[in-house]
C-alpha cells in the first residue's frame, strides 16, 4: 500500500468514524455501519488483503475505544467480515445490485457476529436498544450506501477513474 | 500466482489479528475497563472529540431536522397546545418567582441550604453516540469524572459516566448498563436492570423486588433509592408499565424509563457524591456549574451553591 493510498484510506476511516458517531449515532432509522462497510468495500480495490484486514481491525478498535463495549469486540468482528469479503469478492463484481446485496449480506454477518459475541461476553445491552432490530436496519442501510458509493469509493482508493465500471 | 501468494499471506494476518482481538477482549474483561484500557479509551476520546465536536455543529441541525420530519404531522397540533401551556406557565412563573425570592430571603436569614444545592452540575451537549453510549462535550477539564451520575434537563435519570478525557466523556444510559440500579417504588426497594431484547421493541427495563410486601400498579413512579451507591436518592427513573403482585416474597414487572437516550441533546452531570471534606468543613465554597450554550457555543461558569 503506497503512501497516498494509505493516507486516503486513513482519511476515509476517520471520516467514517466521525460521521458514524455523530450523524448516524443520533438517527434511529438510518443506521448504516460505515466503518464496517469500508472494510467490505476495500476488498473490491487493489489494496493488499493483509492491509485490508489491518484497516478493518483498526477501524473496529477505534469504534471500540470510542464506545463502551468490550475492547476488541468490533475489531474482531470487522476483521472476520473483511476476511470473508476478500474471499468472496469475485462473486460480487457483477454489477451495482450484486455489490449492494453482497455488502448487505456481509453486514448482516457482522451484526449477527457482533450480537453473538457481545452476548457471550455479556455486552449485548451495551450494543444498544433493540439489538434485534439492528439485524435488519443496519444491513439494509449498508445496501443503500454500497449501491450509491461503492464505485466512487473504489476509484478514490485506487486512484483509477476506470475502476469498477458496471457492465 | 501472485493472487495465491497474497491470499496465503492474508490467512496468517487474519489469524494473528483474531488472536490479538481476543487477547484485548480478555484484558478488558480482566481489567474491568480500567488500567491500560481506560487510558487507551481516554486517549482516543481526547484525539477524536475535537473532530466530533466540530462535526456536531454541522450534524446536530441535520439530525434534528430529520427527527422533526418524522413528527411533522403532529407538530402544528403540539404547537397550539404548547402556546396555551406557555401562557399558563408564564402566569404561574410570576407567582413562583415571588415565592422563590421569599424562600431565598428566608434561607439566608436562617442559614439554610437544600441538599440539592450542594451538588455541582455540569450541563453538557451530546455530541455523538456509539451504540448505546453517549459522547458528551465535557470531560475531566470541566470536573466530570468516571462514576458520576447523569440526568436530563428535567431531572430524570439518564445513566452514569464510564470514561472521561479532558474534553469529552462517555455516558452509559441505565437502559444499557450491565449493572442494575437500586430503586424505590412506594415503600419497596428493588433492582432495576436493562432489557436488551424487549419483545415489543419498546424502551423498557425489568424491576425485581425481592422483599415484596404489596403489589405495584401501572403508573407508579420509580425513583432512585437511598440504598443506591451510584445515584442520589429520589431522582425519578420511570414508571411501572404493568400491575404486578408479589409471588412468594418477590415481584417482577417492567418499567418504562422517563428518558429515551436516543433523543437526548443536553444532559446534566452531577458532582455526586459531593466531596465530603468540602461539604462538612467548608460550606463557603460554592460548587460550580459549567454551562455550554449549543446555539452560542459559549461556556460560562457560575456558582450555584449557597454561601455559608
Amino acid at each position: 500500500m503506497r503512501g497516498r493510498t494509505a493516507l486516503t484510506i486513513a482519511l476515509l476511516v476517520v471520516l467514517a468514524v466521525v460521521i458514524q458517531t455523530t450523524l448516524f449515532g443520533r438517527l434511529r432509522v438510518v443506521t448504516p455501519d460505515l466503518v464496517l462497510l469500508i472494510g467490505i468495500l476495500l476488498a473490491l480495490t487493489r489494496v493488499r488483503p493483509e492491509a485490508i484486514l489491518g484497516v478493518a481491525f483498526i477501524g473496529g478498535l477505534i469504534m471500540d475505544l470510542l464506545g463502551a463495549s468490550l475492547l476488541g469486540l468490533r475489531a474482531v468482528v470487522y476483521t472476520v467480515v473483511a476476511y470473508i469479503a476478500i474471499r468472496t469478492k469475485e462473486r460480487a463484481e457483477l454489477g451495482r445490485v450484486t455489490i449492494a446485496i453482497w455488502a448487505g449480506l456481509l453486514t448482516l454477518v457482522g451484526v449477527v457476529l457482533l450480537i453473538l459475541i457481545g452476548t457471550l461476553f455479556g455486552q449485548v445491552s451495551l450494543l444498544g436498544e433493540n439489538a434485534a432490530s439492528r439485524m435488519i436496519l443496519v444491513p439494509l442501510a449498508n445496501v443503500a450506501v454500497a449501491a450509491l458509493l461503492a464505485p466512487t469509493f473504489v476509484r478514490l482508493v485506487d486512484r483509477d477513474r476506470t475502476a469498477l465500471r458496471y457492465p | 500466482m501472485l493472487t495465491t501468494k497474497r491470499t496465503d499471506r492474508a490467512l496468517p494476518t487474519f489469524i494473528t489479528l483474531l488472536v490479538v482481538g481476543v487477547l484485548l477482549m480478555t484484558f478488558d474483561v480482566r481489567l474491568d475497563g480500567g488500567g491500560v484500557v481506560g487510558v487507551l479509551r481516554s486517549g482516543t476520546q481526547a484525539i477524536v472529540s475535537p473532530v466530533q465536536r466540530l462535526a456536531a455543529f454541522v450534524v446536530n441541525p441535520v439530525s434534528n431536522a430529520l427527527d422533526s420530519l418524522s413528527n411533522v404531522a403532529s407538530l402544528r397540533e403540539q404547537n397550539a397546545e404548547l402556546s396555551a401551556e406557555l401562557a399558563e406557565a408564564q402566569a404561574s412563573l410570576i407567582a413562583v418567582q415571588d415565592q422563590i425570592a421569599e424562600l431565598e430571603l428566608l434561607e439566608q436569614l436562617y442559614d439554610l441550604g437544600t441538599a440539592e444545592d450542594q451538588v455541582g452540575r455540569t450541563v453538557a451537549n451530546v455530541i455523538g453516540a456509539v451504540d448505546a453510549a453517549l459522547i458528551i462535550d465535557k470531560g475531566t477539564g470541566d470536573g466530570v469524572v468516571v462514576g458520576q451520575p447523569v440526568i436530563d434537563t428535567n431531572g430524570y435519570v439518564v445513566g452514569s459516566v464510564t470514561s472521561a478525557s479532558p474534553g469529552s466523556a462517555t455516558v452509559i444510559p441505565i437502559t444499557a448498563a450491565r449493572q442494575g440500579i437500586t430503586v424505590q417504588v412506594g415503600s419497596q426497594t428493588g433492582a432495576l436492570s436493562s432489557q436488551a431484547f424487549s419483545a415489543d421493541m419498546t424502551l423498557s427495563m425489568v424491576l425485581d423486588v425481592f422483599d415484596a410486601r404489596e403489589p405495584v400498579l401501572a403508573g407508579d413512579r420509580v425513583v432512585t433509592s437511598a440504598g443506591s451507591t451510584n445515584f442520589p436518592a429520589g431522582l425519578p427513573v420511570g414508571e411501572i408499565l404493568e400491575d404486578a403482585s408479589p409471588e412468594s416474597t418477590s415481584l417482577n414487572t417492567t418499567v418504562r424509563p422517563f428518558v429515551d437516550p436516543e433523543t437526548l441533546r443536553l444532559v446534566v452531570v452531577l458532582a455526586w457524591p459531593p466531596d465530603p471534606i468540602t461539604a462538612v468543613t467548608d460550606d463557603t465554597v460554592p460548587e460550580e456549574t459549567t454551562t455550554t450554550s449549543e446555539a452560542e457555543g459559549t461556556t460560562t461558569t457560575a456558582p450555584s451553591g449557597e454561601d455559608g
